[in-house]
């Protein structure tokens, strides 16, 4: 089975650069050019760069030739990229309304549950 | 038993009043022209001890030293005993110190940091008074407060009877300057026979010991500064014409604040036609809460649909199968850029949360609810509850999180494209949210539908009131003029609109072009609803009977006020009328609100049974017209002036009422013949 690549810290690479274009690792086991990346493949990788195993390959115009690649790949790579300061962002923001509630009953659940 | 009035100014503060300058000659002949035995000086956050003194030396009656401070946003007289006033002085300058402005005010902590001990004054709050002080604020000075300050005699009664409110007391409040003429009869009779702080302490913890009048309790009040009482019940003035009745009413109406005064003719047609639409507006007004409510649901719809943008969604559709086609023609030309996947993906389409929200909300309500507790509890546990609102908002934050994602995505994948399309002269597919697009058709056939059923012209609403019934009903609009009435809006045309009137989009996408109208208004142009009144036979009203309707209508509105006065009301109808109507109702409202009738009829004035009658009579003395009002009850046989004058109250009621014993004997005869 083909495995993500792993780099130099043992981390996953998603996103690389291989004969002048760009792959992206679709689960299980493939790797797929970028030009064919839909939407539901980026909420996938969306959803691994905001776990902590996510590496990309840097984007390089010199490796990556293909000028269609290339516009998918540095875009990819920037907003992925920005992501990696901020990876909670989604998590704490949808979090927000029903914080206090969810502890509130969880803890009332779990006094109830000690009666 | 004494008189008291332990609210009055003799100073303006700089921020609590306007100007005036105090004269104390004004003051003193308040104090001998209305009997006051003792009086408090309370000025608003101050006190002055050298004018105080001043005062006190002057009336050679008890006068109290006092201050109104302005606390916790309402204000409260504090009072205190004719001794160690310099001490006084002092506490009342640091209030002073403290309120810099109208709006500022001290807290209770403050209060009670600066007069320490508080039992040994005498707190009265303002009650059913503005500016109120809040019953929490009352709760946490007690045992301190036992007395409130009311406005008149109608709220002194009220108060009496509420088993849980303070012990009442009326204060004239008055400013005394030496301009002013007359004297507000609001003061406080108590139970006592010293003037002391203590005594007045001990008799303000029990409604027993206080009184509207000296000798009769609450069933009257004082009128005039002369002393005049009349009933906190039902009076009748009677008298002659030109002999001051209608001048007593308007002194009576100028006097108090908040008096519902009905005047002589008001009621009475003049001009039918014109008449007629005053009151039609008048009701549309009155009843408009009708309309709103019947129409809150149908608003709500057509400002969620006023914001659909059907000729865009149309060119959406449009422009999405065009470039279709093209992509399709130009399968072959694909280039490196077009080939790719994101090339022409659409966007993500965010799911949804209100239900979500709803759920979350119904559930705390189920959890929270105390009232039906019970019930709740015998078919679901709290814990059940408690983990299946976790669950809701647990998903909640999911399906929120999925969105903020796609969010993103989106973004990333609008600007691959523009960039990829950029780069070629390839067709991409034009994005369309078909989701959107169709939930906003199917929401245009509901609106249709619903508008459709609005229209149909039905009774939406019946009131009774007495023998009218108030009918309100749904009316289609007949042009475009009706519509611009209902607008109110001068340099407005619906000449465009109204032709599509049938067609309920195309009629809301002529409104919406209409500038003028603001789009919270819309909603009032697809269905009017109007009023009418009818009679007890289902008969539209006569001109006659809309002025009964005004007539029990104003009376009824009294309520609201401290004092009824109504002027003549026989000028306008009929006496069975006024016989099996207007006496019933004002014998009702004068329970709760002190009424005052003048009048000639002898269905009014006699069969109304009243608690007090007034006779006014004008003589002319050295050729001075003088104005004298006798009073008594109905059942005495003399009437008396303040002064002790007296006249016999049955010739007064045969003179007033049926012109005289001779006309009344002759009447009677001429009955009698007709019976027999």
């Amino acid at each position: 089975m083909i495995q993500p690549t792993l780099n130099e810290n043992n981390r996953m690479i998603y996103l690389k650069i291989e004969n002048g274009k760009g792959h992206f690792f679709k689960e299980p086991d493939q790797w797929i050019e970028i030009d064919q990346i839909g939407k539901e493949d980026l909420l996938t990788l969306l959803d691994k760069a905001i776990s902590d195993d996510f590496e990309m390959a840097e984007f390089d115009t010199d490796l990556l030739q293909n000028k269609a690649h290339q516009i998918i790949y540095k875009h990819l790579y920037q907003k992925f990229n920005e992501l990696n300061e901020n990876k909670n962002r989604f998590k704490d923001e949808s979090e927000q309304l029903y914080k206090s509630a969810i502890e509130k009953y969880t803890e009332a659940i779990q006094n109830d549950g000690n009666v | 038993m004494k008189k008291i009035d332990l609210h009055l100014h003799t100073k303006p503060s700089q921020y609590s009043d306007s100007a005036f300058v105090f004269s104390l000659p004004k003051l003193k002949e308040y104090v001998e022209k209305l009997a006051i035995d003792c009086i408090a000086v309370t000025n608003h956050n101050l006190f002055d001890l050298a004018q105080f003194n001043q005062i006190s030396a002057e009336l050679g009656i008890t006068v109290l030293p006092g201050i109104e401070i302005n606390l916790e946003k309402g204000h409260l007289l504090l009072i205190s005993e004719n001794a160690e006033l310099e001490d006084f002085e002092t506490k009342c300058n640091q209030v002073e110190s403290l309120i810099t402005s109208e709006s500022e005010f001290i807290t209770i902590q403050k209060l009670k940091e600066i007069f320490i001990d508080l039992s040994r004054y005498l707190l009265i709050p303002h009650y059913d008074k503005t500016p109120i002080i809040r019953p929490e604020i009352i709760e946490q000075l007690k045992p301190h407060i036992t007395s409130g300050e009311v406005t008149s005699a109608k709220k002194f009664k009220y108060c009496l009877k509420d088993t849980n409110s303070l012990v009442p007391v009326l204060f004239s409040d008055l400013r005394f300057t030496e301009h002013m003429t007359v004297f507000s009869p609001r003061q406080t009779f108590i139970d006592i026979d010293d003037t002391s702080l203590r005594a007045i302490k001990t008799c303000l913890i029990d409604k027993h010991k206080v009184f509207l009048h000296h000798t009769e309790g609450h069933r009257f009040f004082q009128i005039f500064e002369n002393g005049q009482k009349l009933s906190t019940g039902l009076n009748v003035i009677l008298g002659e014409r030109s002999s001051g009745k209608t001048y007593t009413l308007k002194t009576i109406a100028a006097m108090y604040d908040n008096v519902k005064h009905i005047k002589q003719f008001e009621l009475l047609e003049t001009d039918e036609e014109k008449d007629k639409k005053k009151f039609d507006e008048l009701l549309t007004t009155k009843q408009s809460s009708v309309s709103e409510q019947f129409l809150k649901e149908f608003k709500e719809v057509v400002e969620d649909v006023a914001t659909i943008d059907r000729k865009e969604n149309e060119k959406r559709i449009e422009s999405f199968l065009t470039s279709l086609l093209k992509v399709a023609v130009e399968e072959e030309k694909k280039d490196v850029y077009s080939k790719c996947t994101l090339f022409n993906e659409s966007k993500f389409i965010e799911t949804g949360n209100e239900t979500l929200k709803q759920l979350v909300e119904a559930t705390e309500l189920l959890i929270e609810n105390t009232q039906y507790r019970t019930i709740i509890d015998s078919h679901i546990s709290k814990k059940v509850l408690q983990e299946l609102i976790v669950d809701l908002m647990k998903k909640y934050e999911e399906v929120q999180e999925k969105n903020l994602k796609v969010r993103w995505l989106n973004s990333l994948v609008v600007n691959i494209q523009k960039e990829l399309q950029s780069s070629t002269a390839s067709e991409h597919i034009k994005d369309v949210d078909f989701y959107t697009i169709l939930l906003e058709n199917e929401k245009l056939k509901k609106f249709e539908n619903i508008t459709t059923q609005i229209k149909k012209e039905k009774v939406i609403e019946q009131t009774d009131v007495r023998r009218f019934k108030i009918v309100a009903s749904t009316k289609r609009f007949t042009g475009a003029q009706e519509l611009k009435n209902k607008s109110g809006i001068q340099q407005t045309a619906f000449s465009i609109a109204f032709p599509q009137y049938d067609s309920p989009t195309q009629f809301l996408d002529e409104l919406k072009k209409m500038e003028r109208i603001p789009e919270t208004e819309y909603y009032k142009y697809f269905v009017d609803v109007s009023y009418r009144i009818l009679n007890e036979f289902d008969a539209e009203i006569s001109g006659g009977e809309r002025s009964e309707f005004n007539l029990l209508d104003r009376i009824q509105n009294a309520h609201h006020f401290d004092l009824l006065l109504v002027d003549e009301p026989e000028s306008s109808f009929d006496n069975l009328f006024l016989k099996n109507e207007v006496n019933e109702q004002i014998r009702q409202i004068s329970k709760t609100v002190p009424v005052i009738v003048v009048t000639h009829n002898n269905t009014v004035g006699a069969s109304i049974k009243p608690d007090y009658i007034v006779y006014t009579k004008k003589d002319i003395v050295s050729g001075k017209a003088v104005y004298k009002i006798y009073s008594g009850n109905p059942a005495d046989p003399i009437l008396k002036t303040i002064d002790g004058e007296e006249i016999n109250n049955y010739n007064i009621m045969l003179d007033c009422l049926e012109a005289g014993d001779s006309a009344y004997v002759e009447r009677k005869q001429s009955y009698d013949i007709l019976k027999n």
